[in-house]
């Protein structure tokens, strides 16, 4: 039943233009896999290895000013123009639990509130049902949130979550890494989430 | 005769006092026990249904606790225990425990196991009314982690 509300739920609220792979996502207000167990502010950076903050070459059509989400790789790249792209290490929906489309950035939010799923406060009942923003929070210092969907590309205060496939569909950036991209990323910004690799 | 265990540990201090006095030891006086007082309120003050919301910022207090309200729909149940405390969960513990209110020698109320009021596992109450109250856990780590938290009891306009 609860597969049932979750596919319903994910049918409605999944634009056109986004396709889910396997089942469709689960549609809640954060992942799942998320915890309280970490505190992480603005200033948290990757300082080292591939999913350190930097800019890459990068050959694409798109145009500068958009972000391109290549789940296989767990990079979201911001796409610079003559053949750079800034990129950043990020954690990703879990299988099952991908998808792929085209979206745009229709809100962004510091310090989101986070509301925990009903199913991880029946594993994790101490939970409040509801916590404002702030850095023990896991959705960390920024939320870009994608067209009419559910996801969000947002902070973390699990840091080493960067570069796995935890998630229920939200892309995640340690936080310095998504306050950069926040103050790069107006509302409006095209968001290109691959799921496959490119040949 | 039933024995709550609130009051254990007094017994133990009382048995502990009469050892002394009867000079079997030769141990120096131990530290006088932290001094644990009556709750001002009675613990059936939070056995009921909560909506559970946290805040880190008291200008996040209002929106909180709206928000706590309309958790209502999943609450945070607490029942009266066995013997004489509330059934409720610790920080990072799925198993819900009996836990009792401890008023501590800086005037503060306590929730937590019992023993010396102001325990790392304790939360303290910053708060108390008929239809709220609004706890924090006395450790730092664990207080940065969940926030203050607010229960707003649920049923009450």
């Amino acid at each position: 039943m609860k597969a049932m509300w979750a596919l319903l739920a994910a049918l409605c609220l999944i634009p056109a233009v986004a396709r889910a792979d396997e089942a469709s996502p689960k549609v809640i207000s954060l992942d799942d896999g998320d915890q309280l167990g970490r505190v992480s502010d603005e200033a948290t950076e990757i300082d080292d290895g591939p999913y350190k903050r930097q800019v890459v070459f990068y050959r694409t059509n798109y145009a500068p000013g958009t972000i391109v989400i290549s789940t296989q790789e767990r990079f979201l790249y911001l796409v610079l123009g003559n053949n750079r792209a800034l990129r950043y290490g990020i954690g990703v929906g879990r299988q099952g639990f991908q998808w792929s489309g085209m979206v745009t950035i229709t809100r962004k939010t510091a310090w989101p509130d986070w509301t925990p799923p009903p199913e991880m406060i029946a594993r994790q009942p101490y939970l409040p049902r509801f916590m404002a923003g702030g850095p023990g929070n896991p959705l960390g210092a920024r939320a870009l949130y994608l067209g009419a969907t559910v996801y969000r590309i947002h902070g973390t205060n699990a840091p080493e979550t960067i570069g796995t496939a935890v998630s229920s569909g939200c892309f995640r950036l340690v936080n310095g890494d998504v306050v950069d991209l926040f103050d790069r990323t107006p509302i409006g910004t095209k968001v290109v989430i691959r799921q496959a690799p490119e040949l | 005769m039933k024995l709550s265990v609130w009051g254990l540990p007094l017994l133990i201090a009382v048995s502990l006092g009469g050892c002394q006095s009867l000079g079997l030891g030769g141990s120096p006086p131990a530290a006088p026990a932290p001094q644990v007082s009556a709750a001002p309120y009675p613990v059936d003050r939070f056995v009921g249904a909560w909506g559970v919301a946290s805040y880190r910022l008291d200008k996040d207090r209002a929106r909180t606790e709206a928000a706590a309200r309309a958790q209502c729909k999943l609450p945070y149940v607490i029942k009266r225990g066995p013997t004489d405390g509330i059934i409720m969960h610790v920080a990072d513990d799925a198993t819900p425990h009996e836990l009792g209110l401890k008023k501590g020698d800086d005037g503060k109320v306590y929730l937590g196991f019992a023993g010396p009021p102001g325990d790392a596992q304790d939360r303290v109450i910053d708060f108390v009314s008929d239809r709220e109250f609004i706890a924090r856990y006395v450790d730092p780590d664990t207080n940065s982690r969940y926030g203050t938290m607010v229960y707003v009891r649920c049923g009450r306009a």
